[in-house]
C-alpha cells in the first residue's frame, strides 16, 4: 500500500520483462533478479525526472519572483515568460570544457560538487510527494533524509579544499562553522514533531496532520525555527556566508566553471526544493488539504507543488529583503537564540502530549 | 588556520574598479592590510602638459567615473584662476547645480553599491533606477550621460535647455519620496544595522592624522565642508546644513551621506529658483583665443612660451562626493599648462585603509571598504 510508485514500476516492468522475456531463450532465470533491479531504476528516473523538472521552475519562479520585488522583469525572452531560459543557461554550460586549476587536486575537485548534487538528489528519493510516490518508503524516512540532508557540508568542504583557493578555503570553512550554528536548532524542532507523531516515517506524520490539523498551529514556533534554520542550511540569504559574493567572490565554488558549477547551482536549488519540501510535509500538513479538497485524483501531488511553491517564495522575499549575517552573528543567532527557543518547543510539544495532543479535529482524508 | 595573506583584487567584487587590497587573515580576523593602488594609473597630470586648457576638460572626466563633473569643475576653477578669468554668475549656477545633481548621483551610486556589498540585493536595482533620472537630466543640458565635457575656461558650454527647470524640479520631489525611502530599507533591518554599526571605525584624531576627508571626516563628527569652510562658487549665497553625524563608523558615514543628499536636493531647489529668475550669459566674453583651439598633432608642437600670454598660478579645492579634492595649475604664459598637480581625497582614503580594517573580520572588508566610497580612477589619477 505504502510503495504505490515502486508498485506502478514493478507492474510494468514485469509486463516488459514478460513479453520481452521469450524473446531470450534462457532468460528465465534470471526474471525475478532483473524485474526487481528494473523497477527501482524506473523508480529512480522517475524521482530525477520529477526533481530536475521541478528545480528547474524553482529557478524560473525566483527569477520572476526576485524579479518583480526588485521592480524589474527577470528572465523574459527564451520561452514564453522565460521558462525556458533555464535550458538555455544548462545547454550553456554543457557545452562548456571541463577544467580543472594546475595547482587543484583533481580527485576532490572532481569528487566535491559531483557528490554535493548526487547526494541531494538522493534525498529526494525518500521524500513522499504524494502518498506512496516516493522512491524508497523506509519507515525512518524522515531521520534518512535528514541525515544524508547533512552530508553536504562534508562534500563542500571537500571541494573547497582540493580547489586550492583560498576565497574556496574560507568559504568551506564557513560552511563547517555554520553546520555547528543550525544543524542543532533544526533537529531539535524536528524532534517536537517526532513526539507528536510518534513515528519518522513522513506518510504518517502528513497522516496525522491529515486527520489532526497541520502542525503549523500547533507547533508556530518549532515551524519559524525549522524555516530559519532551513534558510542557513540552503544556504541562502541571509545565511549564504559559503558563497558571500562580496568578500568571497564565489565562495566555495569560486574554481568551478562550466558543468561543475552546473552542478553546484543544481545541488543548491535542488536543497532548497528538499527544504521546502521539508517544511510541507513536517509543518503544513504534505499534501493533505482541509475540507477534503485533495481527495480527488491526483490533487494531493497538487496541492503538495503549490505548497512548495508557496514556502519557496517565501525564501525568495527573505532574499530580496535581508542583507547577509556575519559567521560570528550567525552562531549567536543559532546558540543564544534558536537553541534555546527549540527547547522550549520541544518542552511545548511534550507538554501537548502529556495533556493529550488530538486536540483539533479536522476531517480526516 | 595559520595567517595567510590573501590578495582581494585587482578583480574582486568588492574593490568597485580596479586595486588590490592584501589582507593578512588569522582564520576570519585581518591582523594586517595593505592596499595596492596604481592599477588605473593613466597620468592624467602629465597629459594636461600636452593640452590646451579646454582639452584637459575631457580628461577631467576620466579621473571619476561617478563624479565627472566635479572634476570638471575642480580643473576649471584653478586654470580660471591661473589665466585670471571670471566667468559669468550664471555659468557659477549652472556649475553649482551640476555639482549638485552630481552629489545626488554619485551618493545614490554609492547606496546602491553600499547594500549590495552587504547582501541586500532589492535597494541596488532602488538606488540604480533613480540614479538613471539624473543622468537623463545630465543628459538632457550636457548631452552626455557619464563623460561630459561640459565646463569650459569662462564658464560652461551651453545654458541649460527650455523647460529644464520644470523637468528637474520633478526630478527633485520623486527623490524627496525616495530618499525616506532608501532610509527605511536600511534602518528598520536589524542585520544591516549590526553589520555597520561599530564596524571600520576611525576616530576623528586619526582622521586628521591620516588626511582622511569627505563624509568619514564627518561621521566621526568632525565639522567640516569646503563648501562652507572654503566657500567657492556661488555656495556662500546658498542655505544648506553640512550633515555631521557622531558615530565614526559605517553606519555614521551611511548616516551622512543620507543627509548629504538631502541638502544636495535643497540646494538644486534653490539654484533652480535663481536660474528661473535671472537669464543670461554662461561663457565669458574675455578668453584668450588659444584657450579653446585644438592642440596640433603629437610631436609637432611641445611647449612653446609665448611673449604676452597671461601667466598665474591656480589652486583650487572643493568638496566633492568623495572628500576634499584639490588641483594646482601652473601657468607659464604658454598655451598649455605647465604643470598640473590633482589631490584626490580617495588616494588618502585608501591609504588609511589599515587603520580602520585591522581587528574587524573578513566578513566586514565589504561593509568597511564599500563605506568609504572608493573610486579608483580618481584615486590612481
Amino acid at each position: 500500500m505504502v510503495e504505490t510508485l515502486y508498485s506502478v514500476a514493478h507492474t510494468l516492468v514485469v509486463l516488459l520483462l514478460g513479453l520481452l522475456g521469450p524473446l531470450v531463450p534462457g532468460s528465465g532465470a534470471y526474471g525475478p533478479f532483473l524485474a526487481v533491479w528494473l523497477s527501482y531504476l524506473v523508480v529512480g528516473a522517475l524521482v530525477f525526472a520529477v526533481s530536475l523538472v521541478n528545480v528547474l521552475v524553482f529557478i524560473w519562479w525566483e527569477r520572476k519572483l526576485l524579479g518583480r520585488f526588485m521592480d524589474r522583469r527577470g528572465a523574459m525572452h527564451v520561452g514564453y515568460a522565460g521558462l525556458l531560459q533555464n535550458l538555455a543557461d544548462g545547454l550553456k554550460l554543457f557545452r562548456k570544457q571541463p577544467f580543472s586549476p594546475r595547482e587543484a587536486d583533481d580527485l576532490g575537485y572532481y569528487f566535491g560538487p559531483t557528490a554535493y548534487l548526487v547526494i541531494s538528489i538522493a534525498i529526494l528519493g525518500f521524500l513522499p510527494i504524494s502518498f506512496g510516490f516516493s522512491g524508497g518508503a523506509v519507515p525512518l524516512s524522515l531521520l534518512v533524509a535528514l541525515a544524508l540532508f547533512s552530508f553536504a557540508p562534508l562534500f563542500i568542504f571537500i571541494a573547497s579544499w582540493s580547489s586550492n583557493n583560498k576565497y574556496s578555503l574560507i568559504g568551506g570553512m564557513r560552511t563547517a562553522a555554520q553546520l555547528v550554528a543550525y544543524e542543532i536548532p533544526l533537529l531539535l524542532s524536528v524532534v517536537a514533531v517526532v513526539a507528536l507523531t510518534g513515528s519518522f516515517d513522513l506518510n504518517v506524520i502528513v497522516g496525522d496532520q491529515a486527520a489532526n490539523g497541520w502542525f503549523a498551529v500547533p507547533l508556530i514556533l518549532g515551524l519559524i525555527i525549522f524555516f530559519i534554520a532551513m534558510l542557513a542550511e540552503v544556504e541562502r540569504i541571509p545565511f549564504d556566508l559559503p558563497e558571500a559574493e562580496a568578500e568571497l567572490v564565489e565562495g566555495w565554488s569560486t574554481e568551478y566553471g562550466g558543468m561543475l558549477f552546473a552542478f553546484t547551482m543544481l545541488g543548491d536549488y535542488v536543497r532548497a526544493l528538499i527544504g521546502s519540501y521539508l517544511i510541507v510535509l513536517l509543518f503544513l500538513g504534505g499534501w493533505s488539504m482541509p475540507w477534503g479538497l485533495s481527495s480527488f485524483p491526483l490533487s494531493g501531488i497538487v496541492f503538495f507543488q503549490l505548497k512548495t511553491y508557496a514556502v519557496f517564495a517565501i525564501f525568495i522575499w527573505v532574499r530580496a529583503s535581508l542583507p547577509r549575517v556575519r559567521t560570528d552573528q550567525l552562531l549567536q543567532i543559532g546558540w543564544k537564540r534558536m537553541l534555546p527557543l527549540a527547547m522550549v518547543n520541544i518542552i511545548w510539544a511534550l507538554a501537548l502530549v502529556v495533556w493529550g495532543y488530538p486536540v483539533i479535529h479536522w476531517p480526516a482524508l | 588556520m595559520s595567517e595567510m595573506w590573501i590578495n582581494m583584487g585587482p578583480q574582486h567584487p568588492m574593490t568597485h574598479g580596479l586595486w588590490n587590497l592584501r589582507v593578512k587573515v588569522d582564520g576570519e580576523l585581518i591582523v594586517d592590510a595593505d592596499p595596492e593602488i596604481g592599477y588605473l594609473h593613466r597620468g592624467i597630470e602629465k597629459i594636461c602638459e600636452y593640452r590646451r586648457y579646454n582639452e584637459v576638460v575631457t580628461l577631467m572626466d576620466r579621473t571619476c567615473y561617478v563624479a565627472g563633473i566635479a572634476w570638471e569643475q575642480l580643473y576649471i576653477m584653478a586654470a580660471e584662476e591661473a589665466l585670471n578669468i571670471n566667468p559669468p554668475p550664471r555659468a557659477e549656477y549652472v556649475r553649482v547645480l551640476s555639482q549638485e545633481l552630481q552629489r545626488l548621483s554619485s551618493h545614490v551610486m554609492w547606496y546602491a553599491a553600499y547594500v549590495q556589498d552587504i547582501g541586500l540585493m532589492t535597494p541596488f536595482l532602488y538606488g540604480m533606477r533613480d540614479r538613471d533620472l539624473i543622468l537623463d537630466l545630465f543628459q538632457s543640458y550636457t548631452g552626455a550621460r557619464m563623460t561630459y565635457e561640459f565646463m569650459r575656461v569662462g564658464g560652461v558650454r551651453n545654458d541649460v535647455p527650455v523647460g529644464f527647470t520644470d523637468r528637474c524640479r520633478k526630478v527633485m520631489d520623486w527623490f524627496d519620496q525616495r530618499l525616506p525611502e532608501y532610509e527605511k530599507v536600511c534602518d528598520n533591518s536589524t542585520i544591516f544595522l549590526e553589520r555597520t554599526k561599530g564596524i571600520g571605525v576611525l576616530k576623528a584624531a586619526d582622521c586628521v592624522n591620516d588626511g582622511v576627508t569627505g563624509p568619514m571626516l564627518r561621521a566621526a563628527g568632525v565639522d567640516r565642508d569646503l563648501r562652507r569652510d572654503r566657500p567657492y562658487s556661488v555656495y556662500p549665497e546658498l542655505d544648506f546644513d553640512v550633515a555631521v553625524y557622531d558615530a565614526p563608523d559605517c553606519y555614521g558615514r551611511y548616516r551622512v551621506r543620507m543627509e548629504e543628499m538631502k541638502q544636495s536636493v535643497r540646494i538644486v531647489r534653490q539654484v533652480l529658483d535663481w536660474l528661473d529668475r535671472n537669464p543670461g550669459p554662461v561663457l565669458a566674453e574675455k578668453v584668450p583665443r588659444f584657450v579653446g583651439t585644438p592642440s596640433p598633432p603629437p610631436g609637432k608642437e611641445i611647449y612653446v612660451e609665448r611673449r604676452g600670454y597671461p601667466k598665474g598660478r591656480g589652486f583650487s579645492a572643493m568638496e566633492e562626493p568623495h572628500g576634499e579634492a584639490m588641483a594646482y595649475i601652473i601657468n607659464e604664459g604658454a598655451e598649455h599648462p605647465y604643470r598640473a598637480k590633482l589631490r584626490s581625497p580617495v588616494f588618502v582614503n585608501i591609504a588609511a585603509s589599515k587603520d580602520y580594517l585591522v581587528g574587524y573580520r573578513v566578513s566586514d572588508i565589504p561593509a568597511i571598504m564599500g563605506s568609504v566610497d572608493i573610486c579608483v580612477g580618481e584615486s590612481d589619477r
